[in-house]
């Protein structure tokens, strides 16, 4: 049957290609600034704050944004007060998955349930969750496209942005925020272990290929998409695990981008020694 | 030309020392550079002259001692478009694909408006820059087919694109050839001679800067001695009309 013609399916891929087209967006600033785990680390915390609004019974996206929103936060405080970047991330990382367990095994959450926040279940998702998805991933095209000559020049070089007056605190904020907005937007579809994985691998498929900072965002976020898309349709057809299909795609995307850099390289090798003839 | 008498400081150092983990890096160093003057600060590996130099930009905060920049104490100084910054290049500092254009553009983020759009006069700033650099050519090259030299050269045309008095370049030479920085000492005799900006040059390599700088510190045992017994210096002139 036409995957495209079933409502779920619709559902699932209107999540899943959004948040995958807006995650790399995020990414290609985390990367260049060397924090391409910093999204994973979110995802942990996002865990615990599902947990916590299982045990509430609360809302998990409203508990998810809470902590990472907190995360955040602690994690520029914490790099602030001279912990390294990556130990800050680490310390948060575990101290997330830990809280995430000890709540949802208190709120005797099921397993299942467990399972499809950690690595997305979009064939679930009903029309108002993803209008939130959407929402969320509209605020971070927004915030993006605002603050985005600031946050080029904090990614590129922190000290010479503040140097040169851009508020590099506020910015490395904003920017941590929209990582817990991407988390959050793609836990119940991509899963908060896998969503972090679209805000890189994207990213580094389309650096193989671009010739600018700006057409790797472009194209990371159209690899984004398609990769969401063509795992949708791989899990449909092949009855795979949806959030894990889609990451593999992406995948296959940055290996097919580094074949054909490869090739590229090969040939304007070759037509360099033959003269261009 | 002219003899420039400095009397306007883009930058001053009162007495400043610093300590990292109650160890004494610098102590109570005092410096003036004033616009239109090129001071050097020379010194061995770990010597403190990169210290010296995030002092003046507010990267550290001083132990003691007091820094200006155009007469502002540091802590109250917000015209950052008057101060150019050249940090050390990494050669790995471009994880993805980054063209001139956009590391020269860069620049200017902190005055950038809300959703786009850049003012005729920051157009023009570019143009100029890229073209004092000798970057016209590059602009929509990636950073990472560059040579050190052009690399080098964009990052310094990222800190003339505010138009800045007063710029502070971090071993700007380091992993630069012989050709490259014939053009970097071209570039930088003409913001120095024709554009009248203040320069603090800090390097560990004297060829870089003989014959451009006015005046040469070096920073020894955590204190600064001024002039270098191996450093030409020359005397500070204005600005050509």
């Amino acid at each position: 049957m036409n995957p495209f013609a079933l409502e779920f399916m619709q559902r699932a891929f209107v999540a899943c290609a959004v948040i995958a087209a807006v995650a790399p967006l995020v990414g290609s600033f985390i990367v260049q600034r060397g924090q391409s785990l910093v999204g994973d680390g979110m995802g942990h915390v996002a865990f615990a704050g599902v947990g916590l609004a299982f045990l509430l019974g609360a809302d998990p996206v409203v508990g998810a944004l809470a902590f990472t929103a907190l995360a955040g936060v602690l994690l520029v405080r914490m790099g602030r007060a001279g912990l390294a970047g990556d130990l800050a991330i680490a310390l948060i990382f575990y101290g997330g998955i830990a809280l995430g367990y000890l709540f949802s095994a208190r709120a005797n959450a099921g397993q299942t349930r467990l399972v499809g926040l950690l690595f997305g279940s979009p064939l679930n998702l009903t029309w108002p969750q993803v209008g939130v998805i959407v929402a969320l991933a509209a605020a971070v095209v927004v915030v993006t496209v605002a603050l985005y000559p600031r946050l080029v020049a904090l990614a590129f070089d922190e000290q010479a942005a503040r140097v040169a007056g851009v508020p590099t605190d506020r910015m490395v904020m904003a920017l941590t925020l929209m990582v817990a907005l991407v988390v959050v937007g793609g836990m119940s579809s991509i899963g908060l272990l896998l969503i972090s994985a679209m805000m890189v691998v994207p990213v580094a498929a389309a650096a193989q290929v671009a010739s600018s900072y700006r057409s790797t965002l472009w194209l990371a976020s159209g690899a984004g998409a398609a990769s969401a898309v063509g795992g949708l349709l791989a899990s449909h057809y092949g009855d795979v695990a949806p959030g894990s299909a889609i990451v593999l795609v992406a995948m296959a995307c940055y290996l097919v981008a580094t074949g054909w850099r490869s090739l590229l390289r090969r040939t304007q090798s070759v037509e360099a020694l033959t003269g261009g003839g | 030309m002219p003899v420039l008498e400095p009397t306007s400081p883009a930058l001053e150092l009162d007495a400043v020392s610093f300590a990292y983990r109650r160890v004494p890096v610098l102590r109570e160093v005092s410096l003036r550079v004033s616009e239109g003057e090129f001071v050097a600060v020379v010194g061995a590996n770990g010597s403190g002259k990169t210290t010296l130099m995030k002092l003046s930009l507010g990267l550290l905060g001083a132990t003691s001692g007091r820094v200006r920049l155009f007469g502002t104490p540091l802590e109250r100084f917000r015209r950052w478009d008057k101060v150019g910054y050249v940090p050390q290049r990494a050669v790995s500092a471009f994880a993805l694909p980054v063209s001139v254009d956009e590391v020269v553009k860069s620049g200017l983020a902190a005055k950038a408006r809300r959703f786009g759009g850049r003012r005729p006069e920051e157009t023009a700033r570019i143009e100029h820059v890229v073209e004092v650099l000798g970057l016209v050519g590059y602009r929509q090259r990636r950073m990472a087919e560059l040579s050190g030299g052009q690399q080098q050269r964009a990052l310094i045309a990222r800190a003339l694109v505010t138009a800045p008095r007063l710029l502070v370049m971090d071993e700007p030479t380091a992993g630069v050839d012989g050709d490259a920085r014939g053009v970097l000492r071209d570039a930088l005799e003409h913001l120095v001679t024709a554009e009248g900006m203040a320069v603090v040059y800090v390097s560990h390599d004297p060829e870089g800067f003989a014959g451009l700088a006015h005046r040469v510190v070096e920073i020894e045992g955590g204190q600064a001695r001024v002039g270098h017994p191996g450093a030409a210096q020359r005397p500070v002139v204005a600005p050509a009309q």
